[in-house]
């Protein structure tokens, strides 16, 4: 099998966003020495801008397409069939957290910490959070990037109506929306257990990235000031930038005799996570330019045999995703079980990447199994991949 | 955030010792039993004032604020509580000093609740230094990290802006609270204002988490009495590693190698 199958396909979309996945299982493992070589240590954004972007560029595009050829309406019920299915996976993701914890539970009563880890309110309430995590309010340990992506989603179809007719607008309400929490962070949805508790991913603000990256997607492609030079220029001296203040402060924080270039204390207000810092989102939006300006849709980078194991794992972008934060709590809890130091670390995060690309490899066969007989180009299986 | 990412850092550092033998001769009691490496507090910065209270035989008032492992309750009491350690090991030290340890941890308390006690309870007492142990709440409730950053900075400006020293102490390591709760943006943030008010960080949870890795300790106790008995050594490790950290460049009577001199 190679990924060369759909000949117009952009192969840079699923290596970048391959790539995403398995940053983010790498991310989630704590205490992983690999995670000081993956993007969030050498950007200001990381792996979560990259999948974002590129989730609301492949969403636009896709579904922009559907609504031409198939109707709104077609278009629009695919859309929520897709939320709904990330839904599944987030209720499925919530049952191993809670099952984690039942396990663990028993232990943690008897331990030194017994009294501090009753401030788990929501082991006094498992009903409560039970319906909680329904309702998206209750996201536990790594149960916070899909709540995120539920909502985008679903607030995708109408957002797709008014680009069509208003693009402008609808850019300007969510550049606006965006700069309203960067203004006021009071801006947010509240999260379980409560008070004062919000989503991690602030869904008004990455609604922005999401959206711009849905504009770029769902938007005939050529032109405009994107192709300029001046564009190329700024993008690179930002993500040069970007490279050399953060990789400075991970040199810093490996080694402290070695300086950090810019004190962070004023930039920390334009690097929230929760909010998406301007930082974090111009840094994000410079590497996408500079990807799409210096790397051909199917490029020897993309396409290239090396680079199969990030398309294959991106082109399967849910159900890998899934995965792959399941793997990370897995992963974390033999490195926490067993320590074992760096070689363990790399152990286990190779083990977790080679069971991302197995399981991305039996979709993909099971995709083309499927689409074999009779019919020519897989005209539904695309609809389940690279949309997500 | 000039040392964002030492908490990893420091991870890799203690990893790498683990392949070296800790025990010099001539090591105390400590060394032997749980050893901290130089690594944790090489490039923390001093408290100078509070040393040079501890040499002078100055009267040197430590105020310790935190949550229930601050307490000594599994251990069976207040003195045998890592503040008690402390004192214990600093009066040891330093006997010309007039050292009083006030400990005004409870249980749960969250970092704001301890910064809005800073006016009432803490300044009255005229600290010379206040060790903050936190996070443990924050980590566990899944509070934000950038307003757990904010309560932090504002509670280190209240009591820096008097002259009070501060040194920061991360939440308790072990494999079971590790396995459910994400600690490590809360640690990521205090190593962020540690660094950003040049206050000292004394890395509980790292050098917990270097003992259980290395065997030097296991963290886990099955009985009642295994648990106890575990909260006691444990406490008194960290109440010996704390008073080397703030007594680092105060030279004592007594020198910190002198066996004799720490039991």
């Amino acid at each position: 099998m190679t990924p060369t199958d759909a000949p117009g396909r952009d192969l840079r979309l699923d290596f970048f966003r391959g790539l995403a996945l398995f940053s983010i299982f790498i991310d989630h493992i704590p205490s992983n020495i690999l995670a000081q070589f993956t993007l969030q240590s050498l950007m200001f954004s990381d792996a979560a801008e990259v999948f974002i972007l590129i989730s609301g560029y492949t969403a636009g595009k896709v579904y922009g397409r559907a609504i031409d050829r198939q109707g709104f309406l077609l278009a629009g019920v695919r859309v929520y069939h897709r939320v709904w299915q990330l839904y599944v996976a987030h209720v499925f993701l919530f049952m191993i957290f809670m099952a984690t914890m039942a396990y663990t539970v028993d232990t943690l009563d008897r331990s030194l910490y017994a009294d501090e880890f009753q401030a788990a309110d929501f082991l006094h309430e498992p009903g409560v959070a039970v319906v909680e995590a329904l309702t998206l309010r209750f996201q536990p340990a790594f149960m916070d990037i899909l709540p995120l992506y539920i909502v985008l989603l679903a607030a995708l179809p109408p957002t797709l109506a008014a680009f069509r007719r208003w693009p402008r607008a609808v850019l300007a309400v969510s550049a606006a929306l965006w700069l309203a929490v960067q203004l006021d962070p009071h801006i947010a949805l509240p999260a379980y257990p409560g008070p004062g508790r919000v989503w991690f991913f602030n869904p008004f603000a990455w609604q922005a990235l999401f959206f711009v990256g849905a504009w770029l997607g769902g938007s005939p492609q050529g032109g405009g000031w994107l192709e300029s030079r001046w564009a190329l220029r700024v993008a690179a001296a930002v993500a040069l930038a970007g490279f050399l203040i953060r990789f400075s402060w991970t040199l810093h924080g490996l080694y402290d005799p070695l300086p950090a270039l810019v004190s962070g204390k004023p930039l920390w207000r334009f690097l929230s996570k929760q909010d998406l810092g301007l930082l974090r989102f111009v840094n994000v939006l410079a590497l996408a330019l500079l990807v799409a300006r210096l790397i051909a849709p199917r490029g020897r980078i993309v396409a290239g045999r090396a680079a199969w194991p990030f398309v294959i794992c991106g082109r399967h972008s849910l159900h890998v995703f899934c995965l792959g934060i399941l793997l990370s709590v897995f992963g974390h809890l033999v490195l926490n079980e067993f320590f074992g130091g760096i070689a363990m670390q790399l152990l286990v995060s190779a083990a977790g990447i080679a069971i991302m690309i197995g399981v991305a490899l039996l979709m993909e066969w099971f995709a083309r199994a499927k689409a074999a007989p009779g019919r020519g180009a897989p005209e539904r299986a695309p609809a389940g991949r690279g949309q997500s | 955030m000039p040392r964002t990412l030492r908490c990893a850092g420091l991870a890799l550092v203690a990893a790498a010792h683990l392949a070296l033998s800790p025990a010099a001769s001539g090591a105390s009691e400590q060394e032997r039993q749980c050893p901290v490496p130089g690594s944790f507090s090489a490039f923390e910065p001093l408290v100078p004032r509070t040393a040079r209270a501890l040499a002078g035989g100055q009267a040197v008032v430590i105020v310790v604020l935190g949550g229930a492992s601050s307490l000594g309750r599994a251990a069976g009491g207040a003195s045998l509580s890592w503040p008690a350690r402390m004192a214990g090991a600093l009066t040891l030290r330093f006997p010309a000093a007039r050292i009083k340890v006030m400990d005004l941890a409870a249980p749960r308390q969250t970092a704001q609740e301890a910064v809005a006690r800073l006016a009432r309870d803490v300044l009255p007492l005229k600290p010379t230094l206040v060790v903050w142990e936190t996070g443990t709440m924050e980590a566990v409730r899944g509070v934000g990290v950038d307003e757990f950053r904010e309560t932090l900075e504002t509670g280190l400006d209240e009591l820096l802006a008097v002259g009070i020293e501060v040194v920061l102490m991360t939440p308790q390591f072990s494999r079971d609270t590790d396995a459910v709760i994400r600690f490590d943006p809360y640690l990521v943030t205090m190593r962020e204002m540690a660094d950003l008010r040049d206050v000292p960080l004394f890395h509980r949870h790292g050098i917990m988490r270097y003992w259980a890795e290395s065997g030097m300790m296991d963290l886990r106790a099955r009985t009642s009495e295994g648990r106890r008995a575990l909260a006691e050594r444990l406490y008194e490790c960290i109440g010996r590693a704390m008073a080397d950290l703030v007594a680092r460049d105060a030279a004592g009577p007594e020198t910190p190698a002198d066996p004799e001199g720490r039991r």
